[in-house]
């Protein structure tokens, strides 16, 4: 019983970061992460600066189709 | 033994959906449940995916997960993002998934419910999912190139100019039909005017919320802003109740063309956070959301599909639109069973994040029957309705009789009985004042849709507002591809233009921005604005026309994939890509030729500016519509231009790649591949991207 509760918590938390990163939610998070990786943190953007920049980079290429 | 399971699970699944085909296939009598669609349709994913997938993965494509993908070797946590499958898998259907499954599948109906529901199915997993699949593949390997780029490197410069123009003109078309179909839902609807009017004030306060209070936190902003859709979807029949509001909130078809319009170039010349983004955020929960409730809706309430297998229509004379089930049934469907377009999302944005090699499978092919899946419930949608109100609703006054009684007695004499005061009673029943002349697929499919969900919650008493959040939901995500793509053929207007006058080129330049948005605009407004004026509903000979561009894509999408599988020795399983290419040529070549020379002036654009030329000289026309005449003879003439342009640039694109595969199958020149060299990935077997990193 209590497997099956700890599995299902466990459902709910990846299906949640899940949504979070579908909806771009994340995004910043993950940005934060991959710049820590290449060792950026001196030229990290802000979280509106990125928020801006991604956007703009998303919407300058076919992303919705008909 | 455990074999012989796995074995007769699959045995059982094919000879289940076999039967489910066979039963709708051979159905004949009052009515069908809609389950047998579900069952054919998920068995017969199932057994493709299985079998058909996995021989392309492993035999085909031999994907390699050993192979570093562009999102490890290049992460940059921007553009380039490990993600995990199922993130990645939900990014490309809301990217892929647009109005052409559900609108394509409604309008087609009209030839029965046989021809679309089968092309649906077969064309998703023998065409569409192939091309999505094989040109992710091909832009994984060359670290996310667009299949312009490719068909430059691996086909020639020729042929990527050409690739790259066709793209243009595609999406002039596709605007501007995508566009008439959100007029036709709006037309003389306050309540539905009101409400996506009232979009646009949400999602600027979202845009404003993302930007300066909490900047990125889309989740809870996005939520605020469908709540707030929502209430506007509720009070919409407020204002439609209120004489001086619904007053303001009634707009013609031209009026509502130049709002679009103008709002479209606004969305493109404005900064994206502010309108475009936070619209598309919207929309894409709410896209998510009505596509599920739908599927739902049908599983919960199993409607009688009403329309016939096969209708008299099949011989060419539809009041939808005119043409016979070949060629113009796949033109019609176009995107729920393949879509050229997908290829630039497959080579664009999926192929940067996607974590290795494998996955390319369950997102490339994957998504792509899903997409066919949303094409077969809209099918069901429509034809669940009584057939006669169907027509009512598509037909144009000029097939059918400009009055209620005439028309009804029209569409009662083609044998699907009708009357004037029925439309009336459900009119009012979802809130509207007419639902004649509605022809788009929009209303219809929202009627559809309407229905299924009132018969799963709120019965009639609900009927309308699930009829207005059914046109809230198309019409916003209409609107979203419409800003998107207008401020993507912005950038591809600028790119082209750079190319004559070097400052036109850059981005940032507001003089530029604005005279490329007004260019774009200006494209597709045109189409647009015929569509609203033409007698004949602007359907007919827009949608073909859209539908033609739109596999004339996929045929080039297929020609680079051709290629790139020529030079990777892939010959013995060329077929593959071959036999779609070579059945996408003949279809779109045949409806060009028809929609240009066809003798009947409701198939040939020219037949119809003839027609009217000789109505002109006979002195049939009034003189005061001889301008409006004059001008409809300009249009057809155009649309026969247009449809002639991109058939040459296609044919022009295959003699190309002839020669290429020639060379390279005579030995003649050695096949040189670009893609990008291997690299061994660093990732361990079991990593399954940062979404799931951190457990």
């Amino acid at each position: 019983m209590r497997e099956a509760a700890k599995g299902i918590r466990r459902f709910v938390r990846r299906f949640w970061r899940g949504v979070r990163e579908w909806c771009g939610d994340a995004a910043y998070e993950r940005y934060l992460r991959s710049s820590a990786r290449q060792n950026e943190e001196g030229r990290r953007l802000s979280a509106q600066d990125f928020y801006v920049q991604q956007v703009n980079r998303r919407y300058s290429r076919p992303n919705r189709c008909c | 033994m455990k074999r012989l399971g796995r074995i007769l699970i699959w045995v059982t699944v094919a000879l289940l959906g076999a039967g489910a085909l066979a039963k709708i296939a051979l159905h004949r009598g009052e009515s069908l449940n809609a389950i047998w669609f579900v069952i054919a349709a998920v068995c017969c994913y199932l057994v493709a995916y299985r079998l058909y997938s996995a021989f392309l993965a492993a035999k085909l494509l031999v994907l390699d997960d050993t192979r570093a993908t562009p999102s490890e070797r290049r992460d940059d946590g921007r553009d380039f993002v490990p993600t995990s499958k199922w993130v990645l898998f939900g990014h490309h259907f809301a990217a892929i998934a647009g109005p052409g499954p559900l609108v394509g599948p409604t309008l087609a109906a009209q030839f029965g419910y046989l021809p679309g529901t089968l092309w649906l199915i077969a064309g998703a997993a023998f065409a569409g999912c192939v091309q999505d699949f094989i040109i992710l593949f091909c832009s994984i390997r060359r670290d996310g190139k667009s299949v312009g780029q490719m068909a430059r490197e691996e086909v020639s410069k020729r042929g990527g100019f050409i690739a790259q123009l066709a793209v243009l003109a595609i999406m002039v078309i596709l605007l501007g039909v995508v566009a008439l179909v959100v007029v036709n839902a709006l037309k003389s609807s306050p309540w539905a005017t009101f409400t996506l009017a009232m979009t646009i004030p949400i999602a600027l306060l979202v845009g404003v919320y993302l930007r300066f209070v909490r900047p990125g936190r889309v989740l809870e902003a996005s939520l605020m802003g469908v709540g707030l859709i929502l209430f506007v979807v509720f009070a919409g029949q407020w204002v439609a109740e209120s004489p001086s509001w619904a007053r303001v909130f009634t707009l013609g078809g031209v009026p509502l063309a130049f709002a679009i319009i103008v709002y479209a170039f606004a969305a493109s010349a404005l900064p994206v956070w502010l309108l475009l983004a936070p619209r598309d955020y919207l929309s894409a929960f709410i896209k998510a959301g009505a596509i599920f409730a739908l599927a739902a809706g049908i599983l919960f309430v199993r409607p009688h599909v009403l329309m016939p297998p096969l209708t008299r229509f099949i011989d060419g004379s539809g009041p939808v639109f005119a043409g016979k089930i070949f060629p113009f049934c796949f033109i019609t469907i176009a995107c729920g069973a393949i879509s050229g377009f997908h290829s630039l999302i497959s080579s664009g944005t999926t192929p940067k994040m996607i974590l290795r090699e494998s996955h390319a499978r369950f997102i490339g092919y994957g998504a792509m029957l899903l997409e066919s899946f949303v094409g077969v419930m809209a099918m069901v949608a429509a034809c669940a309705m009584t057939p006669g109100v169907y027509f009512a609703i598509n037909s144009p006054p000029s097939i059918v009789g400009a009055t209620p009684d005439s028309a009804a007695a029209t569409i009662s004499g083609w044998g699907f009985p009708l009357t004037a005061q029925a439309m009336a009673g459900l009119a009012h029943a979802v809130g509207e004042q007419t639902l004649w002349n509605r022809a788009g697929g929009a209303p219809s499919l929202a009627v559809g849709m309407a229905q299924i969900f009132s018969n799963t919650i709120g019965g009639e008493r609900l009927l309308s507002i699930w009829y207005h959040f059914a046109i809230m939901f198309e019409a916003l995500f209409i609107l979203t591809v419409l800003d998107a793509g207008t401020r993507v053929g912005r950038f591809m207007v600028q790119e082209l233009g750079g190319r004559v006058w070097k400052p036109f080129g850059r981005t940032g330049w507001m003089p530029g921005i604005l005279l490329s948005s007004a260019i774009i605009v200006g494209m597709w407004g045109y189409f647009l604005y015929q569509g609203v004026v033409d007698p004949l509903g602007g359907i007919n000979s827009l949608w073909p026309l859209f539908g033609i561009s739109n596999q004339l894509l996929a045929a080039v999408a297929l020609v680079v994939a051709t290629t790139i599988l020529l030079k990777m020795g892939r010959t013995r399983w060329i077929w593959v890509t071959l036999l779609p290419m070579a059945w996408l040529v003949i279809i779109t070549m045949t409806a060009s030729y028809q929609k240009i020379f066809d003798a009947n002036p409701r198939i040939g654009f020219l037949a119809y500016a003839n027609a009217l030329v000789a109505q002109i000289a006979a002195g049939k026309i009034p003189a005061a519509k001889l301008m409006d005449t004059q001008r409809l003879i300009f249009n057809q003439r155009l649309d026969a231009a247009v449809t002639a342009v991109l058939a040459l640039m296609v044919i022009v694109l295959i003699v190309e790649a002839l020669v290429q595969w020639y060379a390279i199958l005579s030995s003649r020149r050695a096949p040189v591949l670009h893609e990008s060299p291997y690299v061994q990935t660093q990732w361990a077997a079991g990593y399954s991207g940062v979404a799931q990193g951190d457990d």
